[in-house]
């Protein structure tokens, strides 16, 4: 089980495949290394987790067209560029496709370790979001139906009288459904769930 | 052949008639001959005939005038002066001798006895005369006039008699008999000038000839005349045959030369005919050839001229004509200079002409430029062939002129391309080298400065000794590499050192104008050049300095890409000053700012989008390796000038 700390490079260059890994473990982030895209796919899997460092200019598959698998079996980990002079268009491209960074070889000083952090560091807030995402989810799954439009409506900030009216129900039987709701969600007032769902994304997407 | 063979109507009447008149004239004029020598034989022939006819009159006239003249004188025996014999003869004698046919005389008494006779009877060839017949002698008493006689032979001679009666007071005294001999009397009495035309010939009645007078001549038979004689009459008839005359000879000779003459003209016209169909044949293939031929240089697309000997044009085809733009009446008849020499040749131009005059123009042909009427230059390859007449004289030269302009444009624009991906095959050459080596320099980069950075975290952190070490000594490693790819790079340029020969820098720089010429002209810029006409050779690579002038003058045409048009003007200069060649390059674009000036030959910087930023760099080390120098200046009419001094050789 590797941790999110990890960082995953993939370099033809045996030095560098040295010097990298070595400058990283420096500061204290553990890293692997790869010779080649195609080694790298072959390991790849979901359970990896931390930041990658591609080189943009390999023999044989190159670092853009490794990115461009990992996104396709939808891999999230941010990644890295390292570019050699004159690739600049190429790192344009790799950063409109959702890469995080791209370095210049050769580096300045601690900038890779540096920029290897912010990843981490980035990667670990997606994951912390993507649990938090997760456990709402799965309260949201419990509610009922009557629930969950009672929940619309109280969100749309409607008064309990309004949602009786709307849904046909007694007034008391719609306290009864905001007190189940509530406790499901695990929230104490309508503005604590609002901002539980928010970290779904705007209300349309859910 | 689909070509139908249209009939000409009006052609061929008159064909026709051109056939039909000289035969219709012909016999014609054959015919009237003939008629003509018909009416003079017809003419001549009825005058012959009107002639005979006269002189037969004469002729009978005359006979009839001797024999009333014989019967005059024997009507005037006297009867008593000649009983007696002297008396008598003295009578009869001149009768008998004056030449009238008369060959005896008698007298007979008035019953019929014969008293007399003249010459004597005995003595007389012939007298046997039975004049004394009794019916004529009491018809001569009864009529009291002279009466003649029938003719009676008397050997081979015809005779007949003439009686008249002589009267003495009313009472017939006697009767006088002349005898004539037929053959006597026409010999007497027809005069030789009638004897000479006629055979006069007195015919009784049965047909049977009883005397004539003849030539041995042949005879006319057909053109006869005869009269009755009478007196003496019983039928006697006095024939004429005219002799054929021999006067028609001067006519038969006419008339035979002019038969000959128009045999001759016959002849001669039906050689004429012959003839003039030879020629109309003959004419008529020229004319088959001249259509063919004419068919031939029409369609041809390869332009003909032909001049004599004096170098005057005496023939153009319309293929030449179209390849200059003038008609043929503007170029027949001309002497050089011609229109269509361009004046920018026209050393070459009339040194070629005098060559080709002269007859030393390469048989394979020689290439000029002319010039068309719109002032376009064009190339053209001329190849000349002497002019021989049908006597085998040498008349001129006929030139046939293939415009070569576009096959030659072609030729430069291959060749352009050829130099032009030469050039940016160098150039990629040069980018991807330069890409290639920064990528590799950057890994042994990245890898030392991984290293540092990792040793001064370890450092930071105060990490034991031996971990920095193995760090320390990766660096090493990656700098020792990073030193064998700068060796590597360093390797590769020796490589292309510049090559040393012998350059003529004046043809080099005519060379890159001429490259340059269709792109200063697409980016419509003037191209200039001052080239001084003594530019030594110098020892260079003709290829790499060729390429470092041509990168210059690019340069600067792409540096006016935002003026003016009318101000676009490359200048290339050239001339030899103090030991050296100096080659300027200049232009009317944006200039230099100061802040790029600092940076311009250093590689990989460019001002130009497309650019690498190797361009001038290449052109210092160039120019750096023929041991010269390049340098630039502010052009004072704006823009910018490039110099290049290149030293002259040692020697």
């Amino acid at each position: 089980m590797t941790t999110p700390g990890m960082a995953y490079l993939v370099d033809d260059d045996a030095a560098l495949r040295d010097a990298i890994p070595w400058l990283l473990r420096s500061r204290g982030i553990p890293c692997r290394a790869w010779e080649s895209a195609e080694a790298f796919l072959a390991d790849y899997n979901d359970e990896m987790s931390g930041c990658l460092i591609l080189d943009l200019r390999m023999s044989g598959m190159t670092g853009s067209e490794l990115h461009e698998r990992l996104l396709e079996r939808g891999c999230a980990m941010p990644v890295i560029f390292l570019t050699g002079h004159g690739d600049v268009p190429l790192a344009v491209k790799a950063l409109k496709r959702g890469a995080f960074d791209f370095i210049e070889k050769p580096f300045n000083d601690n900038e890779l370790v540096d920029r290897v952090h912010e990843a981490l560091q980035h990667e670990k807030n997606r994951r912390w979001q993507d649990g938090m995402k997760a456990a709402v989810m799965e309260r949201l799954a419990t509610l009922t139906e009557r629930e969950r439009e009672v929940m619309e409506r109280i969100l749309a900030g409607k008064l309990n009288k309004v949602i009786a009216d709307e849904l046909s129900i007694a007034m008391r039987t719609v306290e009864v459904h905001r007190a189940h709701i509530f406790e499901k969600m695990g929230v104490r007032s309508a503005v604590e769930l609002a901002q539980r769902l928010s970290l779904l994304g705007p209300p349309g997407s859910r | 052949m689909t070509v139908p063979a249209v009939p000409r109507p009006a052609a061929t009447s008159s064909g026709q008639l051109w056939w039909w008149l000289p035969r219709v004239s012909i016999l014609l004029l054959v015919s009237g001959i003939f008629a003509l020598f018909w009416y003079l034989q017809r003419s001549d022939r009825e005058e012959q005939r009107a002639t005979l006819i006269s002189d037969m009159l004469w002729l009978e006239q005359s006979l009839r005038f001797v024999l009333d003249h014989n019967e005059d004188l024997l009507g005037r025996f006297d009867p008593q002066r000649i009983a007696r014999r002297e008396t008598f003869e003295a009578h009869a004698a001149p009768l008998v001798t004056s030449n009238s046919g008369v060959i005896q005389v008698l007298w007979l008494a008035p019953s019929g006895e014969k008293l007399d006779a003249y010459p004597p009877v005995a003595d007389a060839p012939s007298v046997a005369s039975p004049a004394t017949g009794a019916a004529t002698q009491r018809l001569a008493g009864s009529v009291a006039h002279a009466v003649y006689g029938p003719p009676y032979p008397v050997g081979s001679d015809w005779q007949f008699d003439v009686l008249v009666p002589v009267f003495r007071s009313g009472e017939l005294a006697g009767i006088a008999v002349g005898v004539y001999s037929i053959r006597r009397l026409l010999a007497d009495t027809v005069p030789w000038w009638i004897a000479e035309r006629y055979r006069i010939a007195i015919v009784d009645q049965s047909g049977q000839r009883l005397g004539q007078r003849s030539n041995i001549a042949e005879l006319e038979t057909d053109n006869d005349y005869q009269m009755p004689f009478d007196p003496p009459g019983h039928g006697l008839i006095l024939h004429a045959t005219p002799y054929r005359s021999a006067t028609p000879m001067a006519g038969r000779v006419i008339m035979t030369g002019l038969a000959f003459l128009a045999a001759l003209v016959l002849f001669s016209l039906w050689t004429l005919r012959r003839h003039v169909q030879g020629r109309l044949a003959a004419e008529s293939a020229l004319q088959n050839e001249v259509a063919f031929r004419k068919a031939m240089e029409d369609s041809v697309q390869t332009g003909l001229r032909a001049r004599n000997l004096d170098g005057r044009i005496t023939y153009v085809n319309p293929a030449f004509c179209r390849m200059v733009g003038f008609s043929p009446e503007e170029l027949i008849g001309r002497l050089p200079p011609m229109p269509y020499w361009a004046e920018e040749y026209l050393d070459e131009t009339r040194a070629m002409h005098a060559k080709v005059l002269a007859g030393e123009a390469p048989s394979e042909g020689f290439e000029i430029k002319l010039k068309r009427r719109n002032g376009e230059i064009f190339d053209a390859l001329i190849i000349e062939a002497p002019l021989i007449d049908s006597q085998g004289r040498h008349t001129g030269w006929m030139g046939s002129v293939v415009d070569i302009t576009e096959r030659k444009r072609v030729a430069e624009l291959a060749r352009q391309q050829e130099e032009r991906l030469q050039a940016s095959a160098r150039l990629i050459t040069m980018g991807e080298m330069a890409s290639s080596l920064a990528h590799e320099l950057n890994q042994p980069l990245a890898a030392i400065s991984s290293y540092a950075t990792g040793c001064r975290n370890l450092i930071a952190a105060g990490a034991p000794q031996s971990e920095i070490d193995g760090a320390i000594a990766k660096c090493q490693q990656q700098a020792q590499r990073a030193g064998r790819i700068i060796r590597r790079i360093y390797e590769f340029v020796r490589r292309q050192e510049p090559k040393s020969e012998p350059c003529d820098i004046g043809i080099l720089l005519a060379d890159l104008v001429t490259l340059l010429e269709s792109e200063a002209r697409r980016q419509r810029v003037r191209l200039q050049r001052d080239i001084a006409p003594d530019l030594p050779i110098l020892q260079a690579d003709r290829i790499l300095l060729g390429q470092a002038i041509l990168n210059l003058m690019k340069n600067g045409i792409d540096a006016m890409s935002q003026t003016d048009e009318a101000a676009r003007q490359l200048t290339l200069r050239a001339a030899l000053h103090d030991g050296q060649v100096l080659i300027s390059v200049a232009d009317r674009g944006c200039g230099i700012e100061p802040e790029t000036a600092a940076q311009l030959f250093e590689p990989f910087y460019t001002t130009k989008q497309e650019g690498l930023g190797v361009g001038l760099k290449i052109c210092r080390s160039v120019v750096e390796a023929h041991h010269g120098r390049l340098w630039f200046e502010a052009n004072p009419a704006g823009g910018t000038i490039f110099h290049i001094a290149l030293p002259l050789p040692a020697t």
